[in-house]
């Protein structure tokens, strides 16, 4: 009970945070939908496009699908990275550290704190794509969009906290967070239909978290009927996240690098 | 009653001994400071009494537990007021503070706790607004809200200016009315001297001196006499009538004195009484707490 409530009140802590700053809410909300409208309008005459599940689906169900899992993967991924160092290297983890809070208040505060924007990225995403384009969203879809939105925020949470440790600085974050995210969306048929890339890369990347997460919220917004959930992202995504858990409890600091 | 107790602690990093077979108490109630140069082991001790860095050796018992394995509740009731301090800029004084508050199971009043320290018209103020001064206040007000029992104070008025550091001073000293323990470094003579009950100095990872600021000034300084040589007197002459070695240096005779300061003040004013010689410029100096830290820390050299 107390740990469920000082989880909350540090997420709600970072969500006031987050909706004072008018750069983060920009990172997190416009590129996305900023990329959906361009790249819709540019692979608008296409019509269909060949994504990785084998089968052609509609270019707004691929770039609202693969975009909001990118967008989701470069908020939680880049924001936790820089929230840690950030407070890390202010000394406010050490004082966390010494405080009766308990340890994973502090994680269940981000990982819900982001879970709470990811879902309004999701809202904002799917809104503008079935108002806009004229995607045909069906509640099973959406319900498929939240769920995968929990594990996704949970794997890249988890990838993140191993990061901070070879990150030394807040600005060094923000710089690392979207490289890595921009690189790995190429591959993961994000920005580009993934019959552009070589074939070998397309392989490799279904073992990376991005690809699995794209294709199934891509899939999940094509499918016509079913639930078009996928089980895949639940096996590559859970590993990634179990064991950057795993290993982040034996490299986590609490302690500023800076010295 | 001993809040701390640390015995034959060491702590190495590879082959440098940061911290060399340390042993103090700290007493219930009290202000203890640590004192010493940069790298002479203060906050790698302090880390270890907080229960960030693992003792090589020795023993440390915090509020009776081995801060390494301690609960909840002992963390409960220990406070920290840290040296560097940057808090996220968006959120108010209040709001800071109160998401603090919320980690322990009796804390004070957040206003209450903003009056204290001095920052109840600025509760409402982002604390990116705010500036260095006002800032380290905010980082006080965090390490007392929780009504520690024990309160850890590592370098708190770096950076302050003569007033907020007078203004801090009071702060400590009516938290220590109110019953809190503390153990505080600082760089600064006149704060250890205003704000200690007891102080260790250390340097090279030891404890070279221990013991209330006035029982160091008087077990380690001593009290100098100096004063103009007469005209009518050789130095010579002037030692053999005070019955102590004078030296002469920068045109007056000096001599440190320790127990016998009285008789030889009282040799002296007799024979400039009898003589009619007038000592210009004579000074009697107590040493300070400054010239303890120096001699203490050098005699390990």
């Amino acid at each position: 009970m107390r740990f469920a409530r000082l989880s909350l009140s540090l997420a709600m802590y970072n969500l006031r945070a987050y909706l004072r700053s008018v750069r983060t809410v920009a990172l997190g909300v416009i590129m996305p939908v900023g990329l959906l409208v361009i790249l819709s309008w540019v692979f608008a005459h296409q019509g269909t496009i060949a994504a990785a599940a084998g089968y052609p689906i509609s270019a707004i169900a691929f770039y609202a699908g693969g975009l909001t899992a990118y967008g989701l993967m470069l908020g939680t991924f880049t924001g936790v990275m820089v929230a840690i160092v950030s407070a890390r290297e202010a000394g406010w983890l050490k004082r966390f550290r010494v405080s009766p809070m308990p340890p994973g208040s502090y994680l269940t505060g981000q990982i819900v704190f982001n879970v709470m924007i990811s879902m309004g990225l999701v809202i904002v995403m799917m809104g503008i794509a079935s108002l806009v384009y004229g995607l045909h969203l069906r509640l099973i879809a959406l319900a498929a969009m939240f769920c995968y939105t929990m594990l996704g925020v949970f794997c890249f949470t988890a990838i993140a906290l191993v990061i901070t440790r070879l990150v030394t600085t807040p600005e060094m974050g923000s710089s690392v967070g979207p490289f890595v995210t921009i690189t790995l969306s190429f591959t993961s048929g994000v920005f580009l239909p993934p019959d552009l890339m070589p074939h070998w890369l397309v392989s490799l990347s279904n073992f990376l978290p991005l690809e699995p997460l794209a294709q199934s919220m891509q899939t999940a917004l094509a499918a016509s009927s079913g639930t078009g959930i996928m089980y895949r992202p639940f096996v590559v995504l859970g590993i990634w996240g179990v064991v950057s858990f795993v290993v982040a409890r034996w490299t986590f600091t609490w302690q500023p690098l800076r010295r | 009653m001993t809040v701390i107790e640390v015995s034959n602690l060491t702590k190495r990093f590879n082959r440098f001994v940061a911290v060399d077979d340390v042993s103090f108490h700290v007493n219930e109630g009290e202000i203890f400071g640590l004192l010493g140069e940069n790298g002479a082991g203060k906050t790698t001790t302090m880390e270890m009494l907080e229960g960030f860095q693992r003792p090589d050796g020795g023993s440390t018992r915090v509020l009776g537990h081995d801060p390494q394995h301690a609960s909840r509740e002992w963390r409960d009731r220990i406070g920290l007021v840290l040296q560097e301090s940057d808090f996220d800029p968006l959120h108010s004084v209040r709001e800071t503070l109160a998401l603090f508050a919320s980690f322990f199971s009796n804390p004070r009043d957040v206003d209450e706790t903003l009056e204290l320290v001095g920052l109840l018209d600025k509760a409402d103020e982002r604390v990116g607004r705010l500036s260095g001064g006002q800032k380290r206040r905010v980082d006080v007000a965090l390490g007392i809200v929780g009504r520690p029992r024990l309160l850890f104070l590592d370098e708190p008025t770096t950076g302050f200016d003569p007033v907020a550091r007078r203004e801090f001073w009071q702060v400590i000293e009516g938290l220590r009315d109110g019953g809190t323990s503390m153990v505080l470094t600082t760089h600064y003579m006149e704060e250890a001297e205003q704000l200690c009950d007891r102080l260790a100095i250390m340097s090279r990872g030891q404890i070279v001196a221990e013991g209330t600021s006035s029982a160091l000034i008087s077990a380690f300084g001593a009290t100098t006499v100096r004063f103009e040589l007469p005209s009518d007197v050789d130095l010579a002459t002037l030692c053999s009538l005070a019955g102590v070695p004078f030296v002469l240096r920068d045109n007056l005779v000096t001599a440190l004195l320790g127990d016998e300061l009285e008789t030889v003040l009282l040799r002296l004013l007799t024979w400039t009484k009898s003589s009619g010689t007038v000592l210009h410029r004579l000074e009697v100096v107590r040493p300070t707490l400054n010239d303890v830290f120096l001699d203490a820390t050098r005699s390990g050299e």
